[in-house]
């Protein structure tokens, strides 16, 4: 067997075993999504200080989600860090981002017109790993501190609106889950 | 053409098999979210009718024209069907989602480029150049497939989407029928073909069980009903859609934020 034929064989192979795992894993984790009662989905959310996301949210926007073009008090970079818990603290809003989606689905299962609130809940999280994504980044080429205030404000604050979000549609569709939920988001 | 009592259970089955899960989609009505794996599985059943009568009345010259013929059309189909399980998932809304347009065209490029080097490497052992060619052409293929559908059902769960009940299940059978298609297809071109085509023949009833096996599947799963939905109230509707406008406005307002 050639050289050339024996680099194909292990390169095929290879392909075949990272597509296998791709899949498997994938499928894994669809199932367990779809198969997830509201239990599990709650218990998989990480707690986070809800308090210090609104603060920060509410610093770039009101309640009703407009921006605050005239803040009385503006969060200094020092600030936002502490109270979003750093770089650990944006992870776990990104995690948490994964699950409200979920949560999300949740009510999609029962009513399937809730796909357009599923659909934007889930722009909403991808945004978030976008923000989270540069600052990656910006850790790595060492300009995090400047970074940090640039992109955390915004991603706190899509998380909040749609935890907010996520809150009302349960709210609106009379479940006995709402308590639950507010304790864990 | 001398066919074995086994090549005859593979014709058979197949043809059987597909006329079922034909029947399948139309009873349940499968064939209007499903349009192109209708015909794929239409095209199937005529394909194999045409080709046995080839086979029992044609010459040999006239049977490989039109198998590798059929077999072309065959692949397009899968393309078309490949394309219509992204639009069932990537399009919940009927429209591409904003997020995705990056990471579809990199699967689409990847997949190529991939599928292409992969192709550039093999070296066929075979008799006749035509043969190189059609055993290359079939593993670009089924690389191409394997890679695109596999990267279909990574990309919705990473970026969650989540699917629609059938579109899942016509998405598994094919996700890892095409992964045992393109080993078998690699292993034609590792194995070459000579003058004794029995490996050649036994690799390719390995992938006719595997897809035999794909076929049932779908059967199995098309045959039940969906998960029924709850009707919506109205009230609820209203305030879902007032929710969504509030919640687009929020978004665009977070986007073009102030400074920090």
């Amino acid at each position: 067997m050639s050289p050339r034929l024996i680099l194909f064989a292990a390169l095929v192979l290879l392909m075949a075993v990272v597509l296998a795992l791709a899949a498997i894993r994938a499928f894994r984790h669809s199932h367990k999504t779809s198969a997830a009662d509201w239990d599990e989905l709650i218990g998989r959310l990480a707690a986070v200080d809800r308090g210090s996301i609104a603060e920060v949210a509410l610093d770039l926007v009101d309640e009703s989600g407009a921006p605050r073009r005239d803040p009385t008090e503006v969060l200094e970079s020092g600030q936002i860090w502490e109270k979003v818990g750093g770089m650990e603290g944006l992870e776990v809003l990104k995690r948490n981002c994964a699950v409200l989606i979920d949560l999300a689905c949740y009510v999609q299962r029962w009513y399937p017109e809730a796909l357009v609130v599923a659909e934007q809940l889930r722009l909403s999280a991808r945004e978030i790993e976008w923000h989270v994504g540069r600052l990656h980044s910006a850790e790595e080429t060492g300009k995090l501190e400047t970074s940090f205030s640039m992109y955390a404000p915004r991603a706190v604050a899509i998380y909040y609106l749609m935890t907010r979000k996520v809150l009302a549609l349960y709210e609106h569709g009379s479940l006995d889950l709402l308590s639950d939920l507010q304790k864990a988001i | 053409m001398h066919l074995t009592g086994l090549d005859r259970f593979y014709w058979l089955a197949g043809f059987g098999t597909h006329i079922v899960l034909f029947s399948v989609l139309v009873a349940r009505r499968h064939f209007r979210q499903f349009p192109v794996f209708t015909a794929f599985v239409g095209f199937s059943i005529l394909r194999t009718i045409a080709l046995y009568l080839i086979q029992s009345h044609g010459t040999k010259l006239e049977y490989f024209e039109s198998f590798w013929t059929l077999a072309a059309v065959d692949t397009l189909l899968e393309l078309a069907l490949i394309l219509e399980m992204y639009f069932r998932t990537f399009r919940p809304l009927g429209r591409w989602p904003t997020d995705l347009g990056g990471s579809l065209l990199l699967i689409a490029f990847s997949s190529v480029a991939i599928a292409a080097g992969l192709t550039w490497l093999s070296i066929p052992r075979t008799r006749y150049w035509n043969q190189a060619i059609v055993i290359r052409g079939t593993f670009f293929s089924s690389a191409l497939m394997s890679e695109l559908f596999v990267a279909m059902i990574v990309l919705s769960v990473r970026v969650g989407l989540p699917w629609h009940s059938y579109v899942r299940k016509i998405s598994a059978g094919l996700g890892v029928y095409s992964i045992i298609d393109f080993l078998i297809e690699a292993g034609h071109n590792v194995l070459g073909v000579g003058m004794d085509t029995h490996v050649y023949s036994a690799l390719s009833r390995i992938r006719m069980s595997a897809y035999l096996v794909c076929v049932l599947y779908w059967i199995g799963t098309l045959s039940r009903s969906a998960p029924t939905p709850r009707r919506m109230p109205e009230r609820i509707r209203g305030q879902l859609m007032e929710l969504e406008r509030l919640a687009n406005a929020g978004l665009r307002s977070v986007r073009s934020g102030r400074q920090m």
